[in-house]
């Protein structure tokens, strides 16, 4: 059992097909020279009318099948998907990762302290707009959790991951460039993916336990990095007002 | 405020029609390394320089015009390249603290060791960063000239790229000439001084362009 699904893991990953390719990490992003589309026209035919059956049926292999037939193919065309069930949760993970863009308009001032909206605020609206974009599919996301635990995808599921942090991060206007890059990215991953799993056993209207989750871990987000970034400016200002002094004694450095 | 979308199966969006011919995935993946070496570059040259300052100028103030025009031009640098990294959304070094650390102690080690050393680890430093910017242009410059055959052109944007590259590339070299002219070859050992700081630089390029 265990060599088998070791095999077909391998064979999996040898027959690479066109959408592996496609997806994986982008670089040099331009308007210029703009990506490619991540998914063919045959493919997301399939993919998005197997997506509005997973409601019923799961991110299963019947969910996939019957998307096929939805979209005028045969049953087999579900083999364009080597991946099978993975690619179908993916191809949710990407087209609302994408769509964020299109969706997410932000109000001119703050709705409640009435401020110039912050990038913490617009990470706050993204977030929580791309949490609302699981609506549809949230009673069956457990199964997609499960997919994409498996070893083979773990590692495609997390880059997954990454790029929404990174798209979140963009849309909200930041424009570090320095260290936080990655501190705010990996953060804001662990942030989204508790969130979601506690979307799953979500059970109130509009998913407003889950807004209150996110709120409460952003907060406590924002405590602990004012006070790390308080406690490097207060290293940094000490070691300067430090060797300062030493100057001001003559001291040649 | 937001709205979710209400249909579940809707396609990605397509991407802008566009004129110019669309990058290779090796023309993308050089941009990215060749950007994020140049940011890591500049804070460094930044680093060195600001570190620098202090110890030279008060040893020799005759020398405060001179590194303070080349530590503006260095900052010059460094907020461009800040700009691109963050517009072609290119992920900075992960070696960011590590590259911040060893510059300062670079700068401020040779400041120490005497205005001639200082001068020394220009050099070393605007050599190899030179060399760099130098194989960049050349690079740009073949595209330029593999599209010109089919009647196209690089595009508005990395036109823009090559213009900017030259000019940094001529005020690096710049920075060179000063530091000859101020004694550089003078230091002791010089040798041994610049060729540890090319190797140095070399080895953080090398890096850089993968991490």
């Amino acid at each position: 059992m265990f060599i088998s699904r070791s095999l077909r893991a391998k064979a999996t990953q040898l027959r690479s097909s066109p959408l592996q390719i496609r997806n994986r990490r982008r670089s040099y992003y331009t308007v210029d020279h703009p990506d490619p589309t991540p998914f063919s026209e045959t493919e997301s035919a399939i993919l998005s009318s197997a997506l509005s059956r997973v409601p019923t049926h799961g991110f299963s292999q019947k969910a996939l099948k019957l998307g096929a037939r939805d979209a005028g193919y045969l049953d087999v065309s579900t083999n364009l998907f080597p991946r099978g069930t993975f690619d179908l949760v993916n191809y949710h993970l990407v087209t609302r990762r994408m769509a964020l863009k299109e969706e997410v308009q932000f109000p001119e001032l703050d709705t409640q302290s009435g401020n110039k909206l912050g990038v913490g605020a617009r990470v706050r609206i993204l977030a929580l707009a791309r949490l609302r974009a699981n609506k549809d599919i949230i009673g069956k996301w457990q199964d997609a959790i499960a997919i994409m635990a498996q070893p083979s995808y773990v590692s495609a599921s997390l880059s997954e991951l990454a790029r929404l942090s990174d798209e979140i991060w963009y849309l909200a206007g930041d424009k570090a460039v320095d260290a936080s890059w990655y501190t705010k990215r990996a953060t804001l991953s662990a942030i989204y993916s508790a969130a979601e799993l506690h979307q799953t056993q979500d059970q109130s209207p509009n998913f407003i336990e889950t807004e209150r989750f996110l709120d409460s871990r952003l907060e406590d987000l924002r405590k602990v990095s004012s006070l790390a970034g308080g406690f490097g400016g207060w290293v940094g200002y000490t070691a300067q007002s430090a060797v300062n002094v030493l100057r001001s004694k003559g001291v040649k450095i | 405020m937001s709205s979710a979308s209400e249909s579940i199966s809707q396609a990605p969006s397509k991407p802008l029609p566009s004129e110019n011919p669309s990058l290779t995935t090796e023309q993308r993946r050089y941009l990215e390394s060749a950007l994020r070496v140049n940011q890591a570059g500049e804070l460094a040259a930044v680093l060195i320089y600001g570190a620098q300052t202090p110890p030279i100028v008060r040893a020799h103030p005759h020398l405060r015009p001179l590194m303070k025009h080349m530590y503006d031009q260095e900052a010059g640098h460094f907020t461009k390249f800040n700009e691109l990294i963050s517009k072609h959304r290119i992920r900075p070094t992960a070696m960011y603290p590590v590259w911040t650390a060893a510059a300062t102690v670079l700068g401020w080690g040779t400041a120490i060791m005497g205005r001639e050393a200082a001068m020394a680890c220009t050099e070393a430093v605007e050599t190899e960063i030179g060399t760099h910017y130098n194989d960049q242009v050349r690079t740009l410059l073949d595209w330029q000239e593999n599209l010109k055959q089919n009647g196209q052109s690089l595009g508005p944007e990395l036109e823009e790229l090559l213009t900017d590259i030259r000019r940094i590339r001529d005020e690096e070299l710049e920075h060179l000439d000063h530091a000859v002219e101020h004694d550089a070859k003078e230091a002791q050992p010089y040798e041994v001084l610049t060729n540890v700081i090319r190797g140095g630089c070399r080895a953080a390029i090398w890096v850089s362009e993968r991490v």
